[in-house]
């Protein structure tokens, strides 16, 4: 594998747990344009902690997921109660304010007579973790990867449990879910938490992959990719948002002659899927209707 | 066991349901009747809490429910059906039962895993049972969605009972069938009743209304004209003028 399928393949990893923390929040049926604040808060803070504190990786990535998560159930918290068009404003208001607020965040020490830390519109140079501990691009494409694993294996866990149920009864039906005895506000607010978590993780990887990060790598065009991502591979399993991403990452930029229109050619795929498939390829109906198949031809073996 | 006293419910310049008294027994299949707009289907959503009444309160076992929000009024016993049927589309037969048994879990299921999944045995066997009650068991596996009219309807009801209710509001359940289901309806009505669980049967239908209730109040711009025995109701001149007058082309 060379230098460049490692990066675009990594990107690939690291994308996709926005995507699914967009695609968590579609499944409860809110839509946050604001899933890049958490993303850049993982980012920030996992760098932060590990090349200015010294932490190892697990634990300034456990830190960037669990202040996203904070962050993301605190807006959630204050702005789900009333609905789902004041939570996505209120997304994107909340992510464009970290944003700027990154512009003239300035924290840095000095370490080796270098100075390293965020240093506003200049970015945050230097998260060398991977290097200072010879993990090459490649091994650090597998970690990544062995995360999002995880992350796809944890939410697959999640839709067939209680709780999972619960996230596509209110994303079908909230009203009915009420009268179901579901705590909505406090489901929402939980989703909106793990949410922020994943996308906190994903931020966390984005830092240590990159070793420089800046205000301007969370903009709004992240948010809304992740979202897209979602809309494109179907809301039906977590594993429809990766396909979306493969889809972007993986094929838009694999044809070159594609290249100067890439963002016309992937808008253009996104309002085809809205017109076409509403909810994605992998979309409830035709996930339940492939897993109804595949329990068959295994009954069939079986039998 | 339900009483609405002076109950009352404005949208805007509306009046939708106007000081009405109605006081529901233990275990009684109470009809609530009366011509379109006349504030049925208001006066169950303020039971149920999905908008707080204007004035006057709806006491529930000796308990008043104002503030109460809709998911606790659930857990307090109080579950409904709509009027346009209302499921879960995309989640399955089994599942749709399902989310109605969680949200009323007993803490003491067994294992982390069946807590985690909502599926302890006792579970299982209960919506089991709720399935074969409703006709509905070589459905389990089907999309809500994917059901016939029929049996989404009885899907519904099966789903308010798998809550487990006290009390249950059921909003028009006979819209659209045929009297054969009517007549089958009348028999699940009958059956939940028997199983110890009070009704309010808010209905068009007269087959189902004349046959299952034993009290009948007719409302008419939000106010009581009427109340007692469907054979009172029937001949009563009231009720005959507002409602039968109104209704000469009910499909009935
Ligand atoms: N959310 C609402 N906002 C404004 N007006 C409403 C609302 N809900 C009901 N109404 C009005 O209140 C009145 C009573 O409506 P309601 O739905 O309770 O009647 P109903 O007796 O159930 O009629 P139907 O037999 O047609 O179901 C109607 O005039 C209706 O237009
Ligand atoms: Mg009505």
């Amino acid at each position: 594998m060379d230098a460049y399928h490692v990066t675009v393949l990594s990107n690939i990893g690291m994308i996709s747990l926005i995507a699914l923390s967009a695609y968590l929040l579609l499944v409860c049926g809110e839509i946050s344009f604001g899933q890049q604040a958490y993303f850049g808060i993982g980012a920030y803070i996992s760098g932060i902690a590990t090349a200015m504190w010294g932490w190892p990786l697990w634990s300034g990535m456990l830190a960037g997921g669990l202040i996203g998560a904070s962050a993301a159930a605190f807006v959630g918290a204050l702005t789900l109660r009333i609905n789902g068009f004041y939570f996505s404003i209120a997304t994107l208001a909340f992510a464009e304010m970290m944003r700027l607020l990154l512009y003239v965040f300035r924290y840095q020490v000095e370490i080796g007579g270098e100075l390293v830390g965020p240093d506003g519109e200049n970015g945050f140079h230097g998260i060398r973790w991977i290097f200072e501990n010879d993990i090459s691009t490649v091994e650090f494409m597998w970690i990544i990867y062995g995360v999002l694993a995880s992350v796809v294996a944890g939410m697959m866990f999640m839709e067939r449990s209680r709780l999972g149920r619960i996230f596509r009864m209110i994303g079908q039906d909230d009203m009915l879910a009420r009268m179901q005895g579901v705590n909505v506000l406090l489901y929402k607010v939980l989703a909106a938490l793990i949410a922020g978590f994943i996308a906190g993780v994903g931020g966390s990887l984005y830092a240590h992959s990159f070793t420089y990060i800046e205000p301007q790598f969370f903009n709004v065009m992240l948010g809304v990719h992740g979202l897209a991502y979602g809309l494109i591979g179907g809301l039906g399993v977590a594993f429809g948002p990766l396909v979306g991403v493969a889809i972007d990452i993986g094929f838009l930029e694999a044809i070159r002659w594609i290249q100067g229109y890439r963002m016309i050619a992937f808008g253009g795929l996104v309002a085809v899927m809205l017109i076409f498939w509403p909810r994605g390829i992998f979309d409830e109906k035709r996930w339940y209707s492939i897993r109804r198949c595949l329990r068959r031809m295994c009954g069939a073996e079986t039998s | 066991m339900l009483e609405l006293k002076g109950v009352t419910k404005r949208f805007g310049g509306v009046q939708a349901v106007n000081g009405l008294d109605i006081s529901v027994a233990e275990n009684e299949i109470f009809g609530l009747i009366g011509p379109n707009g006349s504030g049925k289907s208001t006066t169950v959503n303020l039971i149920c809490g999905i908008y707080p009444v204007t004035a006057g309160e709806i006491v529930f076992n000796g308990k008043n429910l104002a503030g109460l929000p809709p998911h606790k009024r659930l857990r307090a016993g109080i579950a409904r059906t709509f009027q346009n049927i209302r499921l879960f589309p995309n989640l399955t037969v089994w599942q749709n039962l399902l989310v109605a048994r969680n949200s009323m879990e007993d803490v003491h299921s067994q294992s982390f895993l069946a807590r985690w999944l909502g599926e302890t045995r006792h579970t299982r066997g209960e919506i089991e049972s709720i399935l074969e009650f409703s006709d509905l068991a070589d459905k389990a596996d089907d999309l809500a969605s994917n059901l016939a009219f029929g049996e989404q309807r009885r899907l519904e009801l099966a789903r308010a009972a798998a809550a487990k209710p006290r009390l249950l509001l059921l909003d028009e359940p006979a819209a659209g069938m045929n009297r054969e289901e009517v007549q089958d309806l009348i028999h699940r009505v009958r059956g939940l009743r028997d199983s110890g669980i009070t009704i309010l049967l808010v209905e068009h239908v007269m087959q189902l209304v004349m046959n299952v209730t034993d009290r009948i109040c007719v409302i008419n711009f939000g106010q009581k004209i009427a109340q007692g025995t469907p054979d009172e109701i029937q001949n009563h001149s009231a009720v005959q003028e507002a409602y039968f007058g109104t209704t000469a082309g009910d499909p009935d």
